[in-house]
């Protein structure tokens, strides 16, 4: 899909597509607030989530033995937002892979036994980094094995970085789940 | 097949390496074996190329193609991929391939959809509100796959639904225990007790009836008439015979334990090199342990199914009970809650009991050992749901349509408290006759123990004595002293006209010194014979004996004169 257009084409599109009847084009102002990410619009509520992510204690034991022993890998912590609850889990990476500027990666979710249920087909997946600054924002969809998957662009300044990450390093992000926005 | 329709298929070879290669870089967290469907996804969708997804499309265009490629797959991949025992290998990942893109829409690979094509023994796991119905009982499948580094260390993995809690650690520590602890050690003493014995039907009827003969002989030599010259054939023929079969079920139960622990401990290096995958269907969270028995039982199994077949003849032991649980284990279902040391606790039975006869597949049901869990119970539960003309349609296969109505339906209820007890039960090795016949070769083997002596007395005899001094100084009293070590072989007889004639057992004395005597009050006749206080003989002879029992005397092995030993000294 072509991604570049002007605002002109975009609104020219808009009136042949809604006709007559087409509201009123929202305001660039509007349209700039809308775009921003969350943590933009919501700083006091971003800073109490990231320091409660912050405070989840993963803790890892290395008890090493002869032959690699299991490959365990580094649960990523992770805050989920369910309503009005927020859930502490944690995510053990499958997949991970950041070429050419493209994060691909697959997780499973261990949620405690009393929030056991269903797995829900997307979660919105806020990346949040080690200074507890949210780094970017990215889709989960149910794959297989209630396994999540993620595609999504990294930005060039995590690009370089993550490059060499494997997935069993400790990972430098957190992640904050949430209700996915509905398409359309 | 032909190395042309081969090379179609090389997309697979790439996946199967980009897998392994990735695993090994760090990229994949899981073996290539472990994660093969998560990975053919990734492959699919981002890694394959152009070139790749055409030929794969070429493939998939037919339903001949389709089938090449399963062939292929199971003939020519499973054993280069994953060496010998490959078969469940393959199917397993066939099952894990077969809802993926563009698999799901093979025709070939439907057989394969949410199964394993292997068959276990089914769970009863009540769905929500439920009274028991057909679709409560749960086929559980369990493959075997190399642990190669897995995710975590646990060996038994679930997959398709959420165990409760610690179960399947649970299920991991009683199959360890069964193939080398302490339940194994239950196991073996209750198959020494009560358990059948390998052979054909006429040996071990052969062999039951030599020891009801030898029992037999026994209350002949207690109680029957004297055997006279034939005791000592009687003895020898009695001793041999409880010796033979001493030594022949000694050396069953010793051999049989031998290589069951043997194999056990094959099957346990296997469990410590192996992820075993439990697999049922529905994305069910357990809620309770209940499965925890069938869990373990499916697990075994799968362990025992990647031995070669003739390492498993190796044990008829784990044959008879694995082996046959193995061959059967479509018609069997299990239910309790399974602890670590292999007890199989109480559950809530009367909803499965009906779940179980509602399911025409199940003929059997192991249970734990409980009120409800009788023969009788369940008959009068089966003839109560078929009394109400009930039929449902049975879920086990999918678009097979079974129905349950009046037909005197039948479910076999084997109440078991221990694991142990379990692999009585599904091998068929209880058996009662031979709990008997052990009881029986225990008293006869004690009291064969306790106339040992006797009769080794009656076969080795002693040399016999001389006649020694103390004799006694009273003439009215004789000592016959014997220089012997066994005086209980002995007896002294006196024979004499001028006194009266005397029998004595040969004993020692206590406080007298350590050469055992026959003491003897002697009279004089009252209208003798002779005049001579000398006159009389004095006879040794053996004596026989069988427990209570005194034979007849034996050989005279000794003759002195009275002369002789009323003037031995007296000190």
């Amino acid at each position: 899909m072509k991604t570049e257009t002007t605002v002109e084409k975009m609104l020219r599109w808009r009136l042949e597509q809604g006709g007559p009847e087409a509201p009123p084009a929202p305001r660039a102002s509007r349209l700039l607030a809308l775009s921003r990410p969350w943590w933009e619009v919501w700083p006091e509520r971003t800073r109490q989530l990231c320091d409660r992510l912050g405070r989840i204690e993963m803790a890892y034991g290395h008890a090493m033995e002869k032959g690699g022993g299991a490959r365990a890998g580094h649960p990523v912590p992770v805050l989920l937002l369910r309503g009005d609850q927020e859930i502490e889990a944690a995510a053990r990476l499958l997949y991970f892979t950041a070429r050419d500027g493209e994060l691909r990666l697959r997780f499973t979710l261990e949620l405690p036994p009393e929030v056991a249920e269903e797995p829900a087909a997307t979660w919105e997946v806020t990346f949040v980094g080690e200074s507890s600054t949210p780094l970017f924002i990215a889709v989960a969809a149910l794959s297989v094995e209630r396994e999540y998957r993620i595609e999504a662009s990294l930005p060039p300044a995590l690009a370089a970085t993550w490059a060499g990450l494997k997935v069993t390093d400790r990972m430098p992000f957190r992640f904050i789940l949430g209700p996915a926005p509905a398409k359309g | 097949m032909a190395p042309e329709n081969s090379a179609r298929l090389v997309w697979f070879w790439t996946f199967w390496h980009w897998s392994q290669e990735s695993f090994r870089d760090g990229v994949l967290l899981r073996s290539p074996l472990q994660g093969v469907g998560s990975h053919w996804d990734e492959w699919f969708r981002h890694e394959a190329s152009a070139a790749d997804r055409a030929a794969i499309a070429r493939v998939g265009a037919t339903e001949a193609g389709q089938r090449q490629f399963i062939a292929w797959f199971f003939r020519h991949w499973a054993p280069d991929a994953a060496g010998a025992g490959s078969r469940p290998i393959a199917r397993y990942v066939a099952c894990q391939l077969a809802g993926l893109e563009p698999f799901n829409q093979w025709k070939p690979f439907a057989r394969y959809r949410g199964t394993y094509g292997v068959t276990g023994v089914s769970a009863v796991v009540l769905a929500e509100n439920s009274a028991g119905e057909s679709a409560d009982v749960r086929p559980v499948e369990a493959v075997v796959l190399p642990a190669e580094r897995a995710i975590s260390s646990a060996k038994v993995v679930a997959e398709g639904f959420e165990p409760d809690g610690a179960e399947l650690s649970v299920v991991e520590r009683a199959c360890a225990s069964l193939l080398a602890g302490r339940t194994f050690g239950s196991f073996l003493a209750l198959w020494i007790a009560c358990g059948r014995r390998p052979g054909p039907a006429w040996w071990r009827a052969l062999v039951a009836a030599a020891w009801l003969a030898v029992g037999g002989m026994i209350l002949c030599l207690w109680f029957g008439p004297d055997p006279g010259d034939q005791l000592v054939t009687a003895c020898a023929g009695l001793l041999v015979a409880w010796g033979f079969l001493t030594l022949h079920a000694g050396a069953v139960v010793v051999r049989e334990a031998w290589r069951a622990w043997q194999l056990g401990r094959a099957l346990l290096a296997q469990f410590a090199q192996s992820q075993v995958r439990l697999h049922m269907n529905g994305g069910l969270f357990l809620q309770g342990a209940s499965a925890g028995l069938a869990f373990c039982l499916n697990t075994l199994v799968a362990l025992f199914r990647t031995l070669p077949v003739e390492r498993r003849h190796r044990s008829w032991l784990w044959q008879r009970s694995l082996g046959e649980l193995q061959r059967t284990a479509g018609s069997w279902a299990a239910t309790g809650v399974l602890t670590s040391e292999g007890w199989v606790h109480p559950v809530v039975l009367d909803p499965k009991l009906r779940a179980c006869l509602r399911q025409p597949g199940i003929e059997r049901l192991i249970t734990p050992r409980q009120h409800e869990a009788r023969q009788r119970e369940v008959n009068r539960l089966a003839a109560d749901l078929a009394g109400r003309g009930e039929e449902r349609a049975a879920t086990f296969a999918p678009g097979l349509r079974l129905g349950f109505a009046a037909t005197g339906r039948t479910l076999g209820v084997h109440p078991a408290g221990h694991l142990a007890q379990v692999m009585m039960k599904v091998g068929g090795l209880l058996d009662r006759r031979q709990l008997a016949m052990n009881f029986f070769a225990a008293v006869v083997s004690v009291v064969m123990l306790v106339a040992l002596p006797d009769l080794l007395r009656i076969l080795r005899p002693p040399e016999a004595p001389v006649v020694v001094s103390p004799s006694s100084a009273s003439p009215y009293y004789l000592w016959v002293s014997l220089d012997t070590d066994q005086p209980k072989s002995f007896r002294v007889r006196f024979e004499s006209e001028f006194w009266a004639s005397r029998i004595a057992d040969v004993r020692r004395y206590e406080g007298g010194d350590l050469v055992p005597r026959a003491e003897m009050h002697v009279q004089r006749l009252p209208a003798h014979l002779s005049r001579d206080e000398d006159d009389g003989v004095i006879w040794i002879e053996r004596r026989r004996s069988f427990l209570t029992r005194e034979f007849l005397p034996g050989e005279r092995v000794g003759r002195y004169p009275l002369s002789y030993v009323i003037r031995l000294s007296h000190d």
